[in-house]
């Protein structure tokens, strides 16, 4: 058997984003002046409320689906979740179970009209994903504007607007803030980080969701996908039924989203309710790619090291730019801009590939043609 | 095999509704606020306060009450036990009493009044809803714009 040959400037390639962001952090980290311990503790905590979003992007990837944009759709009915369970004053992880129970129908609604769409813009999957998310969004504060307190009963004045109907700005969720995190106290003390409080449960619930990840991918609805995301007209002739199995893989990702967005917003303690949702999308996609994943590969690896590297840039970077420039904005305008940079990037490069690709083919055709002729 | 699969679908959400009762009934959050005042019962009787409560839910002190004092905490579920240290004049010894209560469902926050209570008086008289003050607010809503540092000063971009 033939020895496969490294290609370092495919691999180099491959990883440049990743190795990008090494450099930004290694040149920021001591720039900013935080110390090791405050960074380890940043991103440990930042791992345990993003890992779980992030992950939920993995199956419609494996799909040929590429970036689910629509995960934002979850997100949304996490929060509707979060506010239902505010409101009937479920409080502690009892209240972010039935946040989660509460999603569910609404994000298998929202994930089979998004899938459905899909469908018919196969090939633009991300683009249509991305407008869906605006298109939901309008729908989504609808609900939450107008018919929340008028048709959606809503009792307590804390969420309610003044005016009687509506939800307010932000809605606290102090009763269940960090209660996950915090369920079961656990912290390690390392020699040169000190002490690090690792929020276990959140941890467990991550690990848990990666050990599904790894199963479901050898499922036979995990074959299909992988066979889909290959190529969809051989998978069709294979007797896979193409458009089924791509709107489960968005129904299972918007569902994984809305866990997430609980998950997430459990950590900060408060919902923004007309924006929280609207980046999250944006900037999980980032994170997945900083990590080496690409528009038709991630893998579990990628979503940890993107977590690290993206958020480790989100905490230093304004320090950095307040050391450097004396403005602290720069720098907080600098990750916003790395962040959507990022997304181009790797959009750029798929694109790049795909025709680097097709004309690869193309010509492996036509040198077959001239030597049949 | 369709058979199977609706009973299967027919289980999971029997399954997702059992799990999403039961957390109405051990996740719903009430406030418990603690009165160590004076308090007179419709039948004529005054419950007097004690000189100093300390009241310790699961091991911490959440309140340390005078005379007309109140306290207060968060709690979850609908059985509620806390211990009361009771001084009950300024020179007197400390005097410990563990008190388990059913707290009402339908009440997001619980009056209690530990003088009452701990004479023994009737429920409807040591116990009452807690009732927030209505204040009028003007104007639609404040801006206050919470979340992570994913959301950047610049317009509606």
């Amino acid at each position: 058997m033939k020895k496969k040959k490294f290609d370092f400037r495919a691999a180099l390639r491959r990883s440049s984003v990743p190795l990008m962001f090494i450099i930004i952090c290694a040149i920021c980290i001591p720039l900013s002046g935080l110390s090791a311990n405050m960074l380890a503790n940043e991103i440990v905590t930042r791992m345990g409320r993003n890992a779980f979003l992030i992950l939920s992007l993995l199956i419609p990837i494996m799909a040929g689906m590429g970036l689910n944009f629509g995960m934002t759709l979850g997100a949304m009915a996490g929060q509707i979740g979060l506010i239902l369970a505010s409101d009937w004053q479920i409080v502690g992880v009892p209240g972010m179970v039935l946040a989660m129970i509460l999603s569910i129908p609404i994000s298998v609604l929202l994930g089979l009209f998004c899938g459905k769409i899909l469908n018919m813009a196969k090939g633009r999957e991300m683009i249509t994903s991305y407008i869906m998310s605006f298109f939901i969004n309008g729908v989504y504060q609808l609900v939450v504007l107008y018919m929340m307190g008028s048709v959606i009963p809503i009792k307590h004045t804390s969420i309610k607007l003044p005016r009687g109907y509506g939800i307010r700005n932000t809605v606290s969720l102090l009763n269940m803030r960090q209660k996950l995190d915090n369920l079961i106290p656990f912290s390690v003390k390392l020699p040169f980080f000190g002490e690090i409080r690792i929020p276990l449960m959140t941890f467990i619930i991550i690990a848990l969701m990666c050990l599904v990840i790894v199963w479901f991918r050898r499922t036979k609805l995990g074959q299909d996908m992988r066979a889909v995301g290959q190529d969809m007209e051989v998978a069709r002739d294979a007797g896979i039924n193409v458009e089924r199995t791509r709107i489960v893989a968005i129904v299972i990702s918007t569902v994984l989203a809305g866990f997430g967005m609980i998950i997430y917003l459990q950590n900060m303690g408060n919902i923004a309710t007309y924006s929280s949702h609207s980046q999250i999308g944006m900037f999980c996609i980032a994170a997945l790619l900083v990590g080496g994943a690409s528009v038709d590969k991630a893998s579990i690896g990628n979503v940890f090291l993107g977590v690290i590297l993206f958020h480790l840039m989100f905490i230093v970077a304004p320090r950095a730019g307040a050391a450097i420039t004396g403005d602290s904005m720069i720098g907080e305008y600098f990750r916003v801009f790395v962040s959507y940079a990022v997304i181009t990037v790797a959009l750029v490069m798929y694109e790049t590939n795909k025709r680097r690709a097709k004309s690869a083919e193309g010509k492996k055709l036509a040198e077959a043609q001239k030597g049949e002729g | 095999m369709k058979v199977r699969k609706i009973v299967f679908r027919i289980l999971a959400l029997a399954i997702l509704i059992g799990i999403a009762a039961v957390m109405f009934v051990i996740g719903r959050g009430h406030t418990i606020y603690f009165d160590n005042k004076t308090l007179e019962a419709e039948d004529g009787t005054v419950y007097k306060p004690y000189y100093k409560i300390d009241v310790l839910v699961n091991g911490e002190k959440v309140a340390k009450l005078g005379e007309e004092d109140r306290g207060m905490v968060s709690t979850m579920g609908q059985k509620f036990s806390m211990e009361l240290h009771i001084t009950p004049k300024k020179d007197s010894k400390k005097v410990g009493s563990a008190v388990k209560l059913e707290i009402p469902y339908n009440m997001d926050g619980i009056i209690l009044n530990l003088p009452a209570l701990l004479n023994g008086a009737a429920e409807d008289v040591y116990m009452d809803e807690f009732i927030p003050a209505v204040v009028e607010e003007t104007g639609d809503e404040e801006e206050v714009p919470a979340g992570d540092e994913f959301e950047m000063p610049m317009g509606d971009a």
